[in-house]
């Protein structure tokens, strides 16, 4: 990565193109496959943010504008900077980064700053790390501009608000919508899916009795909503399966019309906050089946199936990467909106109605 | 077509990146130099990026007595060298390790086949692989009818009709045969045992991200697939170059030669994705209907046609890079009066409506300048006398498709020089993968291994199309063989092939490129 240099946004154009003469001699190739907005408000979870702009740029070069907001700042400002970031020193491609800090009444300025500096004919995927549901001047501007927008849900201050808001935005604009946290529970979703596969075993889902899900409650100063991958993984399977919500406690005990749910915590240091730690289900014919992570291999899951009459063998399944960024970075090969999401919002907003989240 | 499970409630089609289903891959030949150099470090790729199914296992079978922990640190050797992705993951490997098992036994030996069998159900019970099976044989061709019907004896090979809740597939390598008659032989013999749609043929060239971009780039963009003709295409050339010789495979080309190595399975399997009509559908079944048909299309080559438009060459001595390098002749187990051809040239015709009169160029050839594999699609001038240079044409445009290395696509244009004199001069806007995805895209192994896990066959070769097209080479295999070359060797290493190919195309008022 070159030396972060503060420009003038007038000379933003002018001095990439400078930097870019003088990389040529190291025979760096200027790529980009897309543009990449990322809008923060200037916080400790701004370098958590950095972090994953820079995951992101190790698997896909592209141009990212990242603004910055500081809505504390006692006096307002509008600063610019350019660098050339690279997945590393020895590859031979790199990308444009354009950093905007701002302000004060100077946050208006922003969409003109950003405008002529995205790249034509590229999509432009906007990263919104803030809470939709807290109306944002810069939101709608950025919105317009965007071909698909990735939220964080874990910035959401009431869940039963960010689902609220994010399916009205769907239904009002047809934008493609994204969430990291949902993208996070994806290898648990799989784990499931996959392990009911077809006859005997897809039978058992209409008679599923009991479901407990236990989330890691380590706290970082990055997250603090520590519910929320739980949640999901329960508002996705009760829309799945149809289980007709009826009530729930503030000690996360769901009551379905056939099913018993509940969320409970528990504290793994080197596991990531909020991740899902085990899955466990009954039946009403008395099958069981046991998900849980494997405390040296936090990727593996060890999977067991009994019933009755025998207890199987347990096996293990392999959750893929969750490093830092890579949720950010499987959202981004997809296209379109999960319908499967769309419908767990519409779940949500059912289950949290008591704003337990 | 992917394996989907539409009544899954759980399942959301098209977005979960692993709903394939769980399954066991068996490698016949695992302590040979592919699983080391390709199917190791393409298994443990796909297990890093998360494309594996979650419950999978891997078995090496082999006649080498090893143990478990011997095979995995061989195994983790090879793939420390031979990634694409280097170091090695530690962390990954660990885990994944656990995975890989090693399992002996000589390919004849009913008793191995019989403990393979139970030690196969053992890990189904572990893994819960569900009886699902990839068997790759990576062996001499001759031990493909005895593997395959040993599996099918016991019952490791499912009757793909009446198995509903579990699959077995096997993956073969080229050569599937030497000619028409033993092509043949060998289809009736694994065809006993085998459903067609339980074959994976392997042409790792299909694998190619490039190769398989083809498709894309012709039929996902308007703007080229309307010059694709006659009207507008002058000729074709199809180049696959390489600038080592035969290195340490004398006996394998001495009995084989560079027609049956790479001309007729790599390049025809080029020649067909360029030349051939949109496909229905992209289901596997639809892409090759289409591929064959290109086959088909082949105008077959006449008395004269063997005797001037196929040409070939083998190398004499020479210098690449620089270096001085031996002769064919020279190489170790190769005859020193060998008439093997290390180079081959010809052209095609493909007789239908859309390349009628369009003469298709190929080449390929060992010790050439340079290693390089492209397709180039050269278009008819502009009409009329417009900036003409002191009445000499304009260059000709130019589309290249380089498979390798460098993947790319290169377009040449026309285009003034800026002042006022106006000269035309010919310039390349050029796409380079490498240059716009960053990483290094995944091996062709990775992907064909991981089609054959879900079950796609359009990037493996149907045994129509094999036939095919050892019906168009046999005849110039069986000439060249009542036929001694008098002039062999004929080209030095280093050069781009022998005076002969350069004669054909210039008769037909053409030039071979320069890739």
């Amino acid at each position: 990565m070159t030396i972060q240099q503060i420009v003038d946004p007038s000379n933003i154009e002018p001095e990439l193109i400078r930097i870019w003469e003088a990389l040529a001699k190291e025979n760096k190739i200027r790529a980009s496959l897309f543009n990449l907005i990322v809008f923060t408000r200037f916080s400790p979870r701004t370098d958590y943010f950095r972090n994953i702009v820079q995951k992101v740029v190790e698997k896909f070069p592209c141009r990212t504008l990242f603004i910055s907001h500081d809505p504390d700042s006692p006096q307002p400002y509008l600063k610019t900077a350019i660098s050339v970031v690279s997945p590393s020193e020895e590859a031979s491609i790199a990308c444009d980064q354009i950093d905007i800090g701002v302000a004060g009444p100077d946050l208006q300025r922003v969409p003109f700053v950003i405008l002529p500096h995205l790249i034509p004919d590229l999509p432009i995927y906007l990263l919104w790390a803030e809470d939709p549901s807290i109306p944002h001047p810069l939101f709608p501007p950025l919105a317009k501009l965007a071909t698909r927008i990735i939220f964080d849900s874990e910035s959401a201050d009431s869940l039963l608000a960010f689902a609220q808001t994010l399916l009205e935005l769907k239904e009002k604009t047809g934008i493609d919508v994204a969430d990291l946290n949902w993208a996070r529970t994806e290898g648990w979703r799989d784990l499931i899916s996959s392990t009911f596969y077809a006859g005997q075993r897809l039978a058992l889902l209409k008679q599923i009795s009991h479901l407990n899900i236990v989330y890691n409650a380590r706290e970082t100063e990055f997250f603090c909503h520590l519910k929320i991958q739980a949640m999901y993984l329960l508002a996705w399977a009760s829309s799945r399966l149809d289980w007709k919500f009826e009530k729930a406690t503030p000690s996360l005990q769901f009551k379905f019309k056939s099913v018993a749910a509940r969320i409970q915590s528990d504290t793994w240091e080197k596991l990531g906050p909020g991740t899902v730690i085990s899955v466990n289900l009954q039946t009403t014919d008395g099958h069981q089946f046991d998900a849980g992570r494997i405390p040296d291999a936090y990727h593996h899951v060890k999977i067991q199936f009994s019933s009755m009459e025998q207890c199987d063998l347990p096996y293990r399944f392999v959750l893929g990467q969750t490093a830092t960024g890579q949720s950010l970075v499987n959202e981004i090969c997809k296209k379109g909106t999960s319908v499967h999401y769309l419908d767990m919002l519409k779940e949500l907003k059912t289950l949290d109605r008591d704003r337990l989240c | 077509m992917p394996t989907q499970i539409p009544s899954n409630p759980l399942e959301e089609p098209g977005r979960s990146s692993r709903n394939i289903d769980p399954c066991i891959v068996v490698i016949f030949g695992a302590t040979g130099d592919l699983t080391g150099r390709r199917l190791a470090p393409a298994l443990y790729n796909l297990g890093r990026e998360g494309q594996l199914p979650p419950n999978f296992a891997l078995v090496g079978f082999a006649r080498r007595e090893k143990s478990q922990q011997e095979f995995r640190d061989e195994l983790k050797e090879d793939i420390s060298s031979f990634s694409r992705v280097k170091p090695i993951e530690e962390g990954f490997w660990e885990n994944f390790q656990e995975q890989i098992f090693y399992h002996r036994s000589e390919f004849d030996d009913d008793a191995g086949y019989e403990a393979l069998a139970h030690f196969l159900n053992s890990l189904d019970g572990r893994f819960a692989t569900r009886g699902n099976r990839v068997f790759y044989l990576s062996v001499q061709p001759k031990f493909f009818p005895l593997i395959i019907e040993k599996l099918h004896k016991f019952g490791l090979i499912y009757d793909a009709h009446n198995t509903k809740d579990k699959w077995s597939r096997v993956i073969i390598e080229k050569p599937f045969g030497r000619d028409s008659a033993s092509a043949e032989t060998l289809q009736t013999d694994i065809s006993k045992h085998l459903d067609e749609s339980q074959i994976y043929r392997i042409d790792h060239y299909l694998g190619k991200e490039t190769v398989q971009n083809l498709l894309v780039f012709r039929f996902a963009n308007s703007i080229f697939e309307s010059l694709w003709n006659y009207r507008h295409v002058d000729h074709v050339q199809i180049t696959v170059a390489e600038d080592i010789g035969i290195g340490t495979r004398g006996h394998f080309f001495e009995e084989e030669g560079l027609c049956r190595d790479i001309v007729q399975n790599h390049m025809m399997q080029l020649l067909s994705l360029v030349a051939m009509e949109p496909p229905v559908s992209l289901s596997a079944g639809a892409i090759r209907d289409e591929k064959v048909k290109v086959l088909q299309s082949i105008r077959p080559l006449s008395q004269a046609d063997l005797e001037h438009t196929v040409i070939r060459g083998q190398y004499g001595n020479g210098f690449i890079n620089g270096q001085e390098v031996p002769a064919y002749r020279n190489e170790k187990d190769v005859s020193p009066s060998s008439y093997i051809e290390t180079y081959v040239a010809l052209r095609f015709f493909i007789d239908n409506w859309r390349w009628a009169g369009i003469p298709f160029y190929l080449r390929g050839g060992k010790r050439l300048p340079k290693r390089v594999t492209e397709i180039a699609i050269v278009f008819k001038d502009a009409p009329g006398v417009l900036f003409q240079n002191k009445g000499k044409r304009n260059e000709q445009n130019v589309l290249a498709i380089r498979i390798q290395p460098d993947e790319g696509i290169a377009m040449k244009m026309n285009c003034k020089v800026p002042g006022p004199s106006s000269p035309i001069q010919p310039v390349k806007m050029d796409f380079r993968y490498g240059s716009y995805f960053g990483k290094s895209p995944p091996e062709a192994y990775e992907r064909l291994i991981w089609d054959c896990i879900i079950g796609d066959s359009t990037l493996f070769a149907r045994a129509d199309e094999v036939a095919q097209s050892w019906d168009i080479f046999t005849p110039i295999l069986k000439y060249w063989s009542s036929h001694t070359p008098k002039d062999f060797p004929n080209y030095d290493s280093g050069s781009w092939g022998p005076k002969a190919a350069d004669e054909m195309i210039a008769k037909d008022g053409r030039a071979w490129r320069m890739p």
